[in-house]
């Protein structure tokens, strides 16, 4: 039996880098990624049962990430809870059927580049210039060939559009 | 084209920047309305796409998991009641991996992981002073804390932090708030003392919150809704006091020069 000291430590081994993947697709930032990894662990050295299938760890481990990630988006940015199924942090399913899909990077990215295609030339054009390439509002503006007022302006309605797209067809 | 402003996007922009950058973007600079919507969904593009992979920095992972030992070990841990089952769902026999905490309240102190990684974190070399402030009753959280090596940062502007505000900063050796008190600006830790978890600030409330265990720190640094505070009033919005005593929260020294708030930081 595999219960000895150790054993935690062997989980957050299998975990720790998937589970950091998971989150930061879904905060983008490396100091809110790190933070909400943190809580998931924390959350799982207390309440976790590592004698449990690996299946149903990983299940465990990814349902307290996605409440992790929805509160965060809840109480920071006030975004009401939409097509999560909150839970309480000590739930584990009762069999791996319940097991949320992890989401792979390429899913998200996936997902991405299908918003992207749906919009105008020049919203589409203003997003990749700032989000693939990482080019400063200074640089997308003179890629465009207009000002920076006109680059953020641009951007904020190409974003707001796109959100707009993305409420609709991520039921 | 005329050139076009919009404060909205401008202010936005400013949230943008700081996700495309990889630093720490703040709610504040997201309005109502579309905007968080539009936040996430940039959040996820900035996590998606684009030339910063989604890897964790070795240091992070490491770190972690030495937080994590240090818990598993039963070092400093709070003891959490089991999950309420409804009656009749119960499976009678626990699993044979339940973990019972044992701890008492000098473990708790000794063993304080989170307030030993804030110190690690750069304030090497520090010692507590006696009480500097005079005017404040003595309860040992307005001791601040004075680094042998360091250094004066600037890490934010007196108009960027009215009354009854807090903003968050990174220094190369310390994470904390810088946080104005009805006029008086102190600077804490963000590292909670318990499991050194990161400390989110509640306007509403003017307390620092852990996301972790829900121990709530105000502006002082100390514990608001242990038991000790709660034997004088049960602590606004808590349904029960949080279980164990926590250390106050690391206080660097803060200083406001022109206009610009500097704290006291070790040499990195």
């Amino acid at each position: 039996m595999s219960t000895g000291p150790g054993r935690f430590e062997q989980v957050y081994d299998e975990h720790v880098v998937a589970i950091y993947r998971y989150v930061y697709a879904r905060v983008g930032n490396r100091p809110d990624a790190e933070d909400l990894t943190a809580q998931v662990f924390v959350r799982a050295v207390e309440q976790l049962d590592t004698t449990r299938q690996p299946g149903q760890i990983a299940a465990w481990l990814y349902r307290v990430a996605q409440n992790a990630i929805a509160d965060y988006w809840r109480a920071f940015y006030r975004l009401p809870l939409i097509g999560v199924d909150h839970v309480a942090p000590g739930w584990e399913p009762a069999d791996d059927k319940l097991r949320p899909e992890p989401a792979p990077d390429d899913r998200a990215s996936v997902r991405v580049e299908a918003l992207l295609r749906g919009l105008p030339d020049r919203y589409r054009k203003v997003l990749e210039l700032r989000f693939l390439q990482r080019l400063s509002v200074a640089e997308t503006a003179q890629a465009m060939g207009i000002s920076s007022g006109n680059a953020k302006v641009l951007q904020y309605r190409a974003l707001r559009k796109a959100a707009l797209i993305g409420d609709g067809t991520d039921g | 084209m005329a050139d076009e402003r919009d404060p909205r996007a401008e202010r936005f922009e400013r949230y943008l920047d700081a996700l495309l950058g990889g630093d720490r973007p703040s709610p504040d600079d997201v309005a109502s309305g579309d905007e968080p919507e539009m936040a996430r969904l940039a959040a996820e593009m900035a996590g998606a796409v684009g030339p910063q992979r989604a890897e964790p920095d070795p240091a992070f992972v490491e770190q972690l998991r030495l937080r994590m030992r240090a818990a598993d070990e039963g070092l400093v841990a709070i003891h959490v009641p089991p999950p309420v089952r409804e009656r009749g769902q119960s499976h009678g026999v626990e699993p044979a991996g339940r973990r019972a905490w044992h701890l008492t309240r000098r473990q708790v102190l000794q063993g304080g992981i989170g307030a030993a990684a804030g110190l690690a974190a750069g304030l090497i070399g520090a010692m507590v002073t006696g009480n500097r402030r005079a005017e404040t009753p003595s309860l040992g959280a307005d001791d601040e804390l004075v680094a042998g090596e360091g250094f004066w940062v600037e890490v934010a502007s007196v108009e960027e932090l009215p009354p009854g505000s807090a903003l968050r900063f990174s220094t190369a050796a310390f994470d904390g708030f810088v946080v104005n008190d009805d006029g008086e600006v102190r600077a804490l830790s963000s590292v909670c003392t318990h499991m050194g978890c990161t400390l989110q600030y509640r306007p509403e409330w003017r307390d620092l919150r852990c996301p972790c265990h829900d121990a709530s720190f105000d502006l002082t640094g100390r514990l608001a809704n242990g038991r000790r505070a709660w034997r004088e009033e049960p602590y606004r919005g808590d349904a029960r006091a949080y279980p164990i005593e926590l250390p106050n929260l690391v206080r660097p020294r803060v200083k406001v020069e022109d206009g610009r708030i500097l704290i006291w930081t070790a040499q990195a």
